[in-house]
C-alpha cells in the first residue's frame, strides 16, 4: 500500500514536520495574538496527520528506520538523539495525529464562545506535539522527557477550567498521581543505565541488543559492563511498569482518571480516552525486552484487577463521564494484562480498536452533554446535564448521536461486525490459549477476563439505555452541530470492522495483528470458534436484561442500595482510603509543619528581633542619656558657671559696689576669723 | 570728756548710712550725699583719734585735707552727674548700665 516511496532522510524530515507542526500551534498561539479561530491549529494537526500516513504507508511491514544525532556528553557521556520508526510508533503516530485531527475539528463546535479557547488550541498542540515525539523518541531518556510533557499538558487541559474548584483539583491531582509513576520510570531508566550506560532503546531492546546478551548467572545479572543482583532486574521492570501505572490509570495509581473527567469533554476524548492513556501501554510495548516472568507476572494481576474493578465501578456511576471513564481504566486493564499475557500484538490492537470506539463515545457523549446544557442555559433550568439519570428519550431528538455511541458502545462490548469484537476476542482467546500451559491461579485469568467483558456490556448497555431509550424528558432538544456529528460519523465507520479486517467474525485477518511478533502460545483453533459465539451469546442475553431494566417498558429493577452497590458506587472506596492513608497525614504533617515553622522558626525570628529591638533600645538610650547627658552636661555647666559669673558684669554701679563690698568683707572675714 | 567709743560708734553709724545711701538709692545726687556721709565718718575718725596727737596736730590736719579734697570731689563728681543727665536723661544709676560689655 505505498504510496510514494521516500528515502529514510525524507522519512525522518517527515516525522520531524508531523512532530513540530502541532508545537508551532502551541508556539503561534502562545506568543503571537490570541487566535480565537481554530484554522491554525487545524492546518497543523492536519499536516502532522498527512506527514503521519506518508510515513505509515513506506513504513508498516518495512523496514526499521532509526536514524540519531549525538545530542550532548557529559565527560565521557554521550548521550543521542534520534528516531525510531518501527511498526509500534509509526501506528501510535497515525492513531495519534488522526484522533488529535478529529477532535480538533469537533472542538470548534465544542468549545465554541469559550472566552480562553486560544489558550485551548495551545495546549492542544503541546499535547499533540509531546505525544508524537513520546511515540517516535528513541532513547528513554527522550521519551521520559516527552512523558513528563505529556503529564503536563495533560494537567493543562484537566484544569482548563481553572475557576472551577474541581477542576483545578482534579488537575492537580492527575499531576500528582502521574509524578508517582514518573518517580517508578527514573528509577527504571537509573537502574537500565547504572546496568548498561545507555538509554538508546534500539541498543538495549533491539534484537540482539544488550537486554538480549545479558545473561542470568548464579542470581547475578551481567551485562557487558557491569553485574548486579538479579533483583534489580526485577525491579527495573517493575519501575517502569509503576509509570505505566500512572498514566494508563492501573491499580493502585487509577483515581486520577475518574477525576480528570472535570476537563472538556474533548479532552478527556483525546487524552484520557484514546492517546495520552494509551502511553503507558505503548511503553511496556517499547520496553516488552526487559520484563522478566516475576515482573510479567505483576503486569497481568494488576491488570486483570483494574480491568476487573474499573468495570465493577462502571456499573454504579451515574456521570455518563464517569461511566466512560470507570470503563477506560477497565480497557486499558485489558490491554496491561494482555502484555502481561505475552499478547503484544493482540493489546496493541485493542489500544488501536479502543482509541477509536472510546473516542467516539467519548465525542458522542460530549454531543449529549452540550445540547443538554444548551437546553438548560436557554430554559433557565436547574439540573446535573450529565446525570444518566435526568437524561432519557434523546434516541429521537439526538438520532446521529444514538446511532453512532451505539456502534461504539457495540464495539466496547465486543459484537460481531465491530472493530472490539475483532480485539477483545483476540485478547480472551489468546489468554484462553496461554491458561492452557499453566496451573494455579493462572487459570482463572481467561475467566476473570470473560466475566469482565459481560459485566463491561451490561454498564455500557445502561448507559445506551438510560440515555437514549424511555420517554423523552426535555421537549425541544436538538442534534449537535453538523460538524461534531460529522466527526461521529467518521469515527463510528472507524469503530467497524473494516477499518481493521475484511473478516468481521476472526481476528486473523487482521493487518495490525500480523504487524506485530505472534505471542507464540500454542493455537487451539477450537477455541478461536467456540469462545466468540460463548461470549456474544452471553452479551446479548445481558443486553437484553438490560433493556429490561433500564429500557423503555422497564418491568425490572437493579437494587440500588446494599453494601454491594454502595462498595461499587463509591468507587471501591479508593479515594476515602487514600484521603486517610495518604492525604490526611500529609495534610496533618503539612499542618505541623506549618505550624512548627510559624511557631518555632518565625518564633525563634520574631525572639531574635525582639531581642535587637531591646538591645538597640538600651544603646538608644545610653547614646541618648548618658553620652550625649555628658556633653549636654558639660554645655549646660559652662552655660550656668557664664550665666553665673554674668550676673556680675551687670554694668550696674551699685551691684559693683555690693559685688565689691562682698568681696572685702569676705577677705576680712577670711583673714581674722577662719 | 566723751570717750573714744562714742566718736567710732557714730562713724560707724554714720559710714553704714553712707553705704546703704550709696547702695540702694535710685538717685546719683542720693548717692553722692552717701559718699559724703562716709568721708565724714573717716573725717570724724581722724578727728577722734587726734587727741591721741595733741602736739602735731596730724588727725586734724588730715581731716581739713579730706575736708577740702571731699568738696573737690563733690565738684566732680556733680559734673559728671550732669553730664550723666544730658547723655542718659536719668540720673538713676540703676537704669544706666553701659558699663558691662
Amino acid at each position: 500500500m505505498k504510496i510514494l516511496n521516500f528515502s529514510a532522510d525524507t522519512l525522518c524530515l517527515l516525522t520531524i514536520i508531523a512532530i513540530v507542526f502541532p508545537f508551532l500551534s502551541f508556539l503561534m498561539i502562545i506568543l503571537g495574538k490570541q487566535y480565537k479561530k481554530s484554522t491554525i491549529s487545524i492546518f497543523n494537526i492536519s499536516i502532522s496527520f498527512i506527514s503521519s500516513l506518508l510515513i505509515f504507508s513506506n513504513l508498516w511491514n518495512g523496514e526499521v528506520v532509526h536514524q540519531q544525532v549525538e545530542w550532548f556528553s557529559v565527560g565521557s557521556y554521550v548521550f543521542s538523539a534520534g528516531f525510531l520508526l518501527n511498526n509500534l510508533s509509526v501506528l501510535m503516530m497515525v492513531l495519534v495525529s488522526g484522533i488529535s485531527l478529529l477532535v480538533h475539528v469537533y472542538s470548534t463546535a465544542y468549545m465554541k464562545g469559550d472566552e480562553n479557547i486560544h489558550k485551548y488550541w495551545a495546549y492542544l498542540g503541546l499535547f499533540c506535539f509531546s505525544m508524537m515525539a513520546l511515540v517516535v523518541a528513541d532513547s528513554l531518556l527522550l521519551i521520559y522527557m516527552f512523558w513528563e510533557l505529556v503529564g503536563f499538558s495533560s494537567f493543562l487541559l484537566i484544569g482548563f477550567w481553572f475557576t472551577k474548584a474541581a477542576a483545578s483539583q482534579a488537575a492537580k491531582k492527575a499531576f500528582i498521581m502521574n509524578r508517582i509513576g514518573d518517580i517508578g520510570f527514573l528509577t527504571g531508566m537509573m537502574i537500565i543505565y547504572a546496568q548498561f550506560g545507555t538509554f538508546d532503546i534500539v541498543k538495549l531492546f533491539g534484537n540482539g541488543g544488550l537486554i538480549d546478551s545479558a545473561s542470568i548467572v548464579d542470581g547475578m545479572w551481567i551485562s557487558a559492563s557491569a553485574e548486579m543482583s538479579v533483583i534489580w532486574l526485577s525491579l527495573a521492570g517493575f519501575a517502569f511498569f509503576m509509570g505505566t501505572m500512572a498514566k494508563s490509570a492501573q491499580f493502585p495509581l487509577h483515581t486520577w482518571l475518574p477525576d480528570a473527567m472535570e476537563g472538556p469533554t474533548s479532552v478527556s476524548s483525546l487524552i484520557h480516552a484514546a492517546t495520552m492513556v494509551a502511553a503507558g501501554v505503548f511503553l511496556l510495548g517499547r520496553i516488552y525486552p526487559l520484563f522478566d516472568s516475576l515482573v510479567l507476572n505483576i503486569i497481568t494481576v494488576i491488570g486483570i484487577f483494574t480491568a476487573f474493578m474499573g468495570a465493577t465501578i462502571a456499573l454504579t456511576q451515574n456521570d455518563i463521564k464517569r461511566i466512560l471513564a470507570y470503563s477506560t481504566i477497565s480497557q486499558l486493564g485489558f490491554m496491561v494484562a494482555a502484555m502481561g499475557i505475552g499478547a503484544y500484538g493482540e493489546s496493541i490492537f485493542h489500544l488501536a480498536t479502543h482509541a477509536f470506539f472510546k473516542c467516539l463515545l467519548f465525542l458522542a457523549a460530549g454531543a449529549v452533554i452540550h445540547q443538554l446544557h444548551y437546553h438548560k442555559k436557554q430554559h433557565n433550568l436547574e439540573f446535573d446535564h450529565q446525570d444518566i439519570r435526568l437524561m432519557g428519550g434523546l434516541r429521537k431528538q439526538m438520532p446521529i448521536a444514538f446511532i453512532t455511541m451505539s456502534i461504539a458502545a457495540a464495539a466496547l462490548a465486543g459484537f460481531p461486525f465491530t472493530s472490539g469484537f475483532l480485539s477483545k476476542d483476540a485478547i480472551l482467546i489468546t489468554s484462553f490459549e496461554w491458561a492452557e500451559g499453566y496451573n494455579g491461579f493462572k487459570k482463572l485469568v481467561p475467566y476473570i477476563f470473560m466475566l469482565t467483558s459481560w459485566i463491561t456490556v451490561f454498564y455500557i448497555a445502561r448507559l445506551i439505555f438510560r440515555v437514549f431509550f424511555g420517554k423523552p424528558r426535555y421537549e425541544g432538544i436538538k442534534e449537535a452541530s453538523s460538524v461534531m456529528n460529522r466527526v461521529l460519523v467518521v469515527l463510528a465507520f472507524c469503530s467497524l470492522f473494516l477499518l481493521f479486517s475484511f473478516n468481521p467474525f476472526s481476528f486473523d485477518g487482521s493487518w495490525i495483528l500480523h504487524g506485530f511478533v505472534s505471542s507464540g502460545v500454542k493455537r487451539f483453533s477450537v477455541l478461536h470458534v467456540i469462545i466468540p459465539e460463548i461470549v456474544t451469546i452471553t452479551s446479548i442475553v445481558i443486553v437484553f436484561m438490560a433493556y429490561r431494566i433500564y429500557g423503555s417498558g422497564a418491568t425490572k429493577t437493579f437494587p440500588e442500595n446494599g453494601l454491594i452497590y454502595r462498595f461499587s458506587n463509591r468507587a471501591w472506596y479508593f479515594d476515602t482510603a487514600y484521603r486517610f492513608l495518604f492525604v490526611r497525614p500529609v495534610e496533618s504533617i503539612s499542618r505541623f509543619s506549618y505550624k512548627f515553622d510559624k511557631l518555632i522558626v518565625d518564633g525563634l525570628v520574631n525572639l531574635l528581633a525582639v531581642g535587637v529591638d531591646i538591645l538597640s533600645g538600651i544603646s538608644d538610650w545610653f547614646d541618648r542619656n548618658i553620652i550625649d547627658g555628658f556633653v549636654n552636661g558639660i554645655s549646660s555647666f559652662a552655660r550656668k558657671t557664664g550665666d553665673f559669673t554674668r550676673q556680675f558684669q551687670s554694668g550696674k554701679l551699685q551691684h559693683y559696689l555690693v559685688t565689691m563690698l562682698t568681696v572685702v568683707i569676705a577677705i576680712f572675714i577670711l583673714t581674722y576669723f577662719i | 570728756m566723751i570717750p573714744l567709743s562714742h566718736f567710732m560708734l557714730i562713724s560707724a553709724v554714720l559710714f553704714c548710712i553712707g553705704l546703704y545711701a550709696v547702695l540702694t538709692k535710685r538717685n546719683a545726687i542720693q548717692v553722692l550725699i552717701g559718699i559724703e556721709f562716709m568721708i565724714n565718718a573717716a573725717i570724724l575718725n581722724f578727728v577722734a583719734f587726734g587727741q591721741f596727737d595733741k602736739i602735731k596736730g596730724g588727725g586734724q590736719m588730715f581731716a581739713l585735707f579730706a575736708i577740702v579734697l571731699a568738696a573737690a570731689g563733690v565738684a566732680v563728681a556733680l559734673a559728671i552727674i550732669l553730664n550723666v543727665y544730658k547723655h542718659f536723661r536719668t540720673i538713676d544709676p540703676a537704669k544706666i548700665d553701659t558699663l558691662k560689655d
